[in-house]
């Protein structure tokens, strides 16, 4: 403060004979302006402090567009309904991937968590996918920090990790709380639950306190933690017997669930913040300088000879096709996605970039027939590509000419 | 080259301290304001020196710019033979103020709340450094506060404006005229109000860096009064009557 009234004292002095009273009131208005100006500016005051995220189920699309929770159709990405009426406005943000909870209410409920208000809202579904969901069955707003993993269903509960460091159980039926497990640090991964009546039972939270909790789902007591270097931010993936994570100490783990302790570790040239991808044995994963590996979890032996180097940062989760012969690996920076021979690793000539690729921190999604990303900083929030060609099937709101 | 030079020599500064004094961000914040502060205390005392110097040769440079107001070449000349230099005092601020800004920034930066906010930080974390990453994130909770957010109770920007105006009282010069007078009032209310204001709305580590760096200031000004220009309470009753400028016609 000292320095920059300085600098407008000299400023006001060296002009003293020239300038009158009003022009030095302006000139300390715009200094501060600017000081403003520069200050804001480094705070990150940026539109977007997540990103959204999409789930597709069967021929549907839920997404979490922001200021919407919307519904497409995933062949043609006509919208089906919004949520809150799409002329509606909202100061509230949905990122958080939405959570389909099949047997509850009439037809289903929508578990979504608004960012901003803090509030997990169930949104009971209507026997046709194009009906609007009507009013929330229930909402839940005891957090008090923000949302940014999406939730899990089990034991007739939707459990999901906050921003203040805890875990919430509500029941399903009422949005109830039925049970809290608090952490040290914030809870940005989803919960896994494993379906193996072995592992029946617990649910398995990863957080940003640099631990891996196990945790009785029907009480939230816990049944045992691993301790990691870094804070774990992806989710967890089960393989045969073991839960696989990376962490900011770009560490790979493979927490074997039996013993209760981590089995083996890697390490990778940068932090591991996206969720690795299993098909079979194969492990799939990136970090964030860009390299992207291919990993046995049998033999623990590298897939290929070296990991493949993109020229950008990895944060989402990648995605394989169908059969699993191509990765998918978004590129944060450049909105570019990499198609990947998962034999090799070589990259493949694949219609990569969007007309407006935009940025892309958020997990990609795919089906039979499309990839999905939902990219910020762009107009088309949705777009849908062809998984065989990288050709861009449709986005939305659609920038095609109507005819 | 900002962030090269700058940013990440702080960020990596504070996450050095917050290592190695028991994992305490708040107490890593308070030591790099401290050690910024005081690399730039030469800078200041000179900047101080220069306006204290003018201050009290304004009389005579008031004198010689109205004699020379036609002739800059020799209105420089007669400035130098004083011992002024006009760049005298802007120069050490200069320097000064990227630090600032880059203390600012890497507070920013390194207690991260959003998601997109930590994802722009590997790239500022010197890998060489063994284990550096591991302490992300950094410990942001501090009695009542989550550092990564505002003040809930407002303490802090209370705190911040108080000593934002009083720092401001200290520091400003006695006014010579009615124009510099009216500037003087207006930083001294307009500087505090807006550090408020960004306390409020921003991480409260950053208020704590404001609070900590208006207590520093305040404390180098006791140390260091006699560098410091006449502030003025210490010329209360001697000060010179404000003079009335002349409005600048367009035609002079």
């Amino acid at each position: 403060m000292n320095l920059w009234r300085m600098i407008v004292d000299r400023l006001y002095r060296g002009k003293k004979s020239h300038a009158g009273a009003r022009g030095r009131l302006f000139g300390a208005g715009l200094a501060m302006f600017l000081l403003a100006t520069v200050l804001t500016g480094c705070a990150g005051g940026a539109r977007h402090e997540s990103w959204p995220g999409l789930l597709v189920a069967g021929d549907i699309i839920y997404a979490a567009n922001l200021e919407h929770v919307q519904a497409f159709n995933t062949e043609t990405g006509k919208l089906l309904w919004s949520y809150p009426e799409e002329t509606q406005k909202q100061q509230q943000l949905f990122y958080s991937t939405p959570v389909l909870a099949e047997g509850y209410g009439d037809y289903g409920l929508l578990l979504v968590a608004g960012y901003k208000d803090q509030t997990v809202y169930a949104l009971p579904l209507g026997e046709s996918p194009a009906e609007r969901p009507d009013d929330p069955l229930w909402t839940f707003t005891q957090a008090t920090g923000q949302y940014v993993g999406s939730g899990v269903v089990a034991d007739g509960k939707f459990i999901i990790g906050n921003g203040d460091g805890s875990v919430y159980a509500l029941n399903l039926e009422d949005g109830a709380l039925a049970w809290q497990f608090s952490t040290k640090d914030r809870v940005w991964a989803t919960p896994v639950v494993i379906e193996d009546t072995l592992y029946e039972g617990t649910i398995y939270i990863a957080s940003l306190d640099h631990n891996l909790y196990a945790v009785d789902v029907a009480t939230g007591a816990e049944r045992w933690h691993v301790q990691t270097d870094g804070a774990i931010s992806a989710t967890p993936v089960y393989i045969d017997g073991a839960l696989w994570v990376g962490d900011f100490s770009s560490t790979l783990y493979q927490i074997d669930l039996a013993t209760e302790q981590i089995a083996w570790t890697t390490t990778a040239n940068d932090w591991l913040w996206a969720s690795p991808i299993a098909d079979g044995t194969k492990l799939y994963f990136a970090d964030v300088g860009g390299y992207v590996y291919a990993l046995d979890t049998e033999t623990h032996e590298m897939l290929w000879s070296t990991p493949t180097e993109i020229d950008d940062i990895i944060h989402g989760r990648p995605a394989l096709n169908t059969d699993g012969s191509l990765l998918y690996v978004a590129g944060y920076k450049t909105g570019t996605i990499h198609a990947l021979d998962t034999d090799t690793g070589a990259e493949m000539n694949w219609g990569t970039v969007a007309r407006n690729p935009g940025r892309l921190p958020g997990d990609l999604a795919a089906d039979e027939v499309n990839l999905y990303t939902m990219p910020i900083l762009v107009d088309e929030r949705i777009q849908a590509f062809e998984l065989a060609t990288g050709k861009i099937t449709w986005n939305y709101p659609s920038t095609e000419p109507e005819n | 080259m900002w962030d090269v030079l700058i940013i990440r020599p702080i960020l990596n500064l504070l996450l050095l301290l917050y290592k190695y004094l028991g994992n305490e961000t708040i107490i890593a914040v308070a030591l790099v304001t401290l050690v910024l502060r005081l690399i730039v205390t030469p800078l200041m005392l000179k900047q101080q020196r220069a306006a204290r110097k003018q201050q009290e040769l304004r009389p005579k440079l008031l004198e010689i710019q109205k004699k020379y107001k036609d002739d800059p070449q020799k209105l420089m000349e007669e400035q130098r033979k004083l011992g002024i230099n006009p760049l005298g005092g802007c120069l050490p601020s200069l320097i000064q103020l990227p630090l600032m800004i880059g203390l600012y920034q890497a507070i920013i930066r390194a207690l991260a709340s959003t998601p997109l906010q930590l994802l722009e930080l590997p790239k500022d974390i010197y890998r060489w450094i063994p284990s550096f990453s591991s302490l992300i994130p950094l410990k942001s909770q501090f009695l009542w506060l989550d550092l990564a957010l505002p003040d809930p109770l407002f303490i802090l920007p209370i705190l911040v404006v108080a000593t934002s105006w009083f720092y401001q009282k200290l520091i400003t010069p006695p006014a010579l005229d009615a124009q510099a007078e009216a500037m003087n009032k207006q930083m001294t209310l307009m500087m505090p109000l807006m550090m408020g204001f960004f306390s409020l709305t921003y991480a409260s580590g950053l208020a704590i860096y404001f609070l900590i760096s208006n207590l520093v200031g305040i404390l180098q000004y006791y140390l260091f009064r006699r560098h410091y220009a006449y502030p003025a309470s210490e010329t209360s009753g001697k000060k010179p009557a404000p003079q009335k400028q002349p409005r600048a016609s367009a035609k002079s």
